[in-house]
């Protein structure tokens, strides 16, 4: 283990490491060890000394590094990793923010931390995070603006709006999430088209599922056990015809078991 | 045998002086007899006296009923306070020796009043409990007057008495301790710095076995943490802890509103809609309560709009929440007419009123039930309209939008519908009659499992006060029937002397 770090030190390739990952071709694979260099010496410092919670510009340091490799897991693609380091930030930006000031980054991440919870559907999640979000945040600024918006649309079932946000994205890290939500999309439509249409042509269906070559609206249609004829170039849903009036034996033997349980009890 | 006799008449008796112990102490208000050096001092804070001597009565015999006689006089002593009345009662119960810890409380409490703590005559047990009671009426008085930080000091001084014991007795007294303690904090605006005591305070009360301070404890911790919308803290606390089941009424109904708010808020609307509805039903509603039905109505208007339903229009006639409720009401019509335009226009002109009331969020979310009322009332009215209809009525952006809205809807169940894509228009499917269906049946047994609920928990919830002194004096009249009949039967047995000169040897 090489020797504790001080704090300068550790600032210092902080410093460096940002700028690398700032640059238009970061070397991602170069900047994995450089991270977990930081993470280690500062948790020594925190080992250090007991008054590292209190010293602003420690706290300042670890809320960087971590935002540091928030980014970074977006940048490759971890999404567990993002998920964790939006935890251990969330000390940092709700609440009394252990005494610092707002972060450049800070609303960018919330905004990244929704779509995350968007694009898995948890619905649950995203709702409470954003009564934490001040309200005139959740009004104008763009970064939480665009998924709150997204939201809506979701759960109108716009998903054109949807399909359209995709390019109105505030940074370019958006895009990965976006991505996500893409596939999860479909799959609502998918399953919203097959209750709702008897049979659709094969250009309708192309355009209805934000497909832009028949080869994957195939492919698509054969995961879902679609019936496709392609000499009418249509495809027929399966439309699963549930008798409403069938007699659901089991509930109501339950019930009724229940009831005669019940009036036996009464004295 | 005699001393079965004697027990048996000891019974009786304590029966009878308990009543004639009750009797005296509502109408006469003295004590003991050695009181008459104090006695205009006594008369003086006799409401106050009679309250404790209500407090002592239940520590005595360990019956809660008679505390919760002694803080129901708080209210009325509340109204008349006087300050040395007050100063008199602690100083007359203030030189005990053998509680350090309540008598230096008691000092405190002195030294809070601005008077100088006196060296009293009397040098009586006293009990924890008297001193907090008197500490509970001076916070009230605190409180009253606006002595915000005289307050948090007191409140601070009396739970650490209430900690230090852990006398059952303390039980209704300690959790309106607690109640105070947080009360003082909040409008101190140092809410966060109270936790670390309630936490500590709910270990200590779920590990004696304190159900009152525990479920007291439980609703202030949730406030708390609703306070600064730590709701994912305050989800945690609600799974993990055990809510005792035979808390007070108005605990209860406290504790089922916030946790019917928190579940609005993480979307779980039918659970959230049971909770609150019986956190209305559970609490009282006169006029001290408006306040609380007033904010349980709310969320419950905006949590069944969310699931769908539109409340009553007889809810919103109540006296009580007529004008409280107005915003909800606008906001209840625009969902139910499905018009968009209108709802935007209640939601932006009351909008300042939803965020003092904390619902901004969830009316927010209303937008989605505004499109799906829309949708499903066209659906009623038409067999078939077509897509481009649809998205002039509902003013949307366009019919591809309207399309996948449909669509959604259809899918979720909100209609049942069908759509032709290419000539561009929606078919309702054909009525059925719901007799048919298991619908009924479903809703039967809905009501039916509540009024069995209702049924249960009212008999669980029966209470019968005298059954103790009833069974010990059954048992007596038993006892001494018995003896007369063994008495009878020893007397019309022995008469020629034998077994009594062998009595008479044996005591020798």
């Amino acid at each position: 283990m090489p020797a504790s770090a001080s704090i300068q030190d550790i600032g210092a390739r902080y410093e460096q490491a940002r700028a690398a990952l700032s640059s238009p071709n970061p070397n991602l694979e170069a900047l994995k060890p450089q991270l977990s260099q930081l993470k280690v010496g500062l948790v020594q410092l925190a080992m250090q000394s007991s008054q590292a919670g209190s010293d602003p510009t420690f706290m300042a340091l670890q809320r960087n590094v971590t935002e540091l490799g928030a980014e970074f897991s977006i940048k490759t693609g971890d999404i567990a990793a993002f998920e964790r380091y939006l935890a251990q930030l969330e000390p940092f930006y709700f609440g009394d923010r252990m005494g610092l000031g707002e972060s450049k980054v800070m609303y960018p991440l919330i905004g990244l931390n929704l779509l995350r919870m968007l694009s898995e559907n948890l619905i649950a999640d995203f709702h409470t995070m954003l009564e934490r979000i001040d309200l005139e945040q959740l009004q104008t600024n763009p970064f939480i603006v665009h998924p709150v918006k997204l939201e809506q649309a979701l759960m109108e079932g716009s998903y054109k709006k949807v399909w359209q946000a995709r390019s109105e994205v505030p940074t370019p890290e958006y895009v990965f999430f976006m991505d996500i939500l893409m596939s999860t999309i479909r799959n609502e439509v998918a399953s919203c088209v097959e209750k709702s249409y008897a049979s659709l042509p094969f250009d309708d269906a192309k355009s209805v599922l934000f497909f832009s070559n028949l080869d994957g609206l195939l492919k698509f249609a054969n995961e879902r056990q679609w019936t496709v004829s392609p000499a009418e170039k249509r495809i027929t849903f399966q439309t699963a015809a549930e008798d409403a009036r069938a007699f659901q034996g089991e509930s109501i033997m339950k019930q009724t078991l229940a009831y005669a349980r019940e009036l036996e009890r009464i004295v | 045998m005699s001393t079965n006799s004697a027990a048996s008449m000891e019974v009786e008796a304590t029966l009878e002086q308990t009543q004639a112990e009750t009797r005296r102490i509502l109408l006469e208000g003295t004590w003991a007899p050695d009181a008459a050096a104090g006695r205009n001092a006594v008369c003086r804070h006799a409401n106050i006296t009679r309250s404790i001597r209500f407090v002592q009565r239940g520590i005595a015999a360990a019956e809660t009923h008679y505390t919760y006689r002694a803080l129901r006089t708080l209210s009325s002593l509340r109204k008349r306070f006087q300050p040395d009345a007050l100063a008199e009662a602690i100083a007359a119960y203030g030189a005990c020796d053998n509680a350090p810890a309540t008598r230096d409380c008691l000092a405190g409490m002195l030294r809070l009043l601005g008077l100088q703590p006196a060296v009293g005559p009397r040098a009586g047990a006293c009990e924890p409990e008297v001193c907090l009671f008197l500490g509970l009426l001076l916070l009230l008085h605190l409180l009253d007057g606006g002595h915000h930080e005289r307050g948090v000091e007191l409140s601070e001084l009396l739970i650490g008495l209430a900690s230090g014991s852990q006398r059952r007795t303390l039980d209704p007294i300690a959790s309106r301790i607690y109640f105070y303690y947080a009360r003082f904090f909040e409008v101190a605006g140092r809410l966060s710095d109270a936790r670390p005591a309630l936490l500590g305070a709910l270990q200590a009360a779920t590990l004696s076995g304190m159900k009152e301070t525990k479920a007291m404890l439980l609703t202030l911790l949730i406030r708390n943490y609703l306070h600064y919308k730590l709701y994912d803290q305050a989800e945690r606390l609600t799974a993990k802890s055990d809510f005792p089941a035979d808390a007070p009424n108005n605990l209860l109904a406290r504790y089922l509103y916030y946790l019917g708010y928190i579940e609005a808020i993480q979307l779980n609307y039918s659970q959230a809609q049971m909770h609150l509805l019986e956190a209305t039903r559970k609490a009282p509603s006169n006029a001290a309560t408006a306040g609380f039905q007033q904010a349980a109505h709310k969320i419950y208007v905006i949590v069944e709009l969310l699931m769908g339903n539109i409340p009553e229009r007889s809810l919103f006639r109540i006296r009580t929440l007529r004008k409280p409720l107005l915003p909800y009401l606008e906001l209840t019509r625009a969902v139910r007419v499905g018009d968009l335009n209108r709802f935007q226009d209640v939601v932006s002109r009351y909008e300042s009123k939803f965020l003092s009331d904390n619902v901004l969020v969830l009316v927010q979310r209303l937008r989605h039930n505004v499109i799906k009322a829309g949708i499903r009332s066209i659906n009623i009215a038409y067999s078939r309209i077509s897509l481009r209809d649809i998205c002039l009525k509902l003013h949307l952006d366009s019919e591809e939008d309207a399309e996948y809205i449909v669509a959604k809807a259809i899918r979720d169940g909100v209609i049942d519908a069908s759509i032709d894509h290419e000539k561009g228009f929606v078919r309702s499917a054909e009525v059925h009659n719901v007799y048919e269906t298991s619908d009924p049946q479903y809703a039967f047994d809905k009501r039916i499992s509540f009024c069995l609920g209702l049924y249960n928990d009212s008999v669980k919830a029966m209470r019968y006060p005298e059954s103790n002194h009833r069974k010990e004096l059954a048992h007596a009249i038993e006892a001494i029937k018995r003896e007369r009949e063994l008495a009878q039967e020893l007397e019309n047995e022995d008469y020629d002397g034998d077994s009594d000169e062998d009595a008479m040897d044996e005591d020798l």
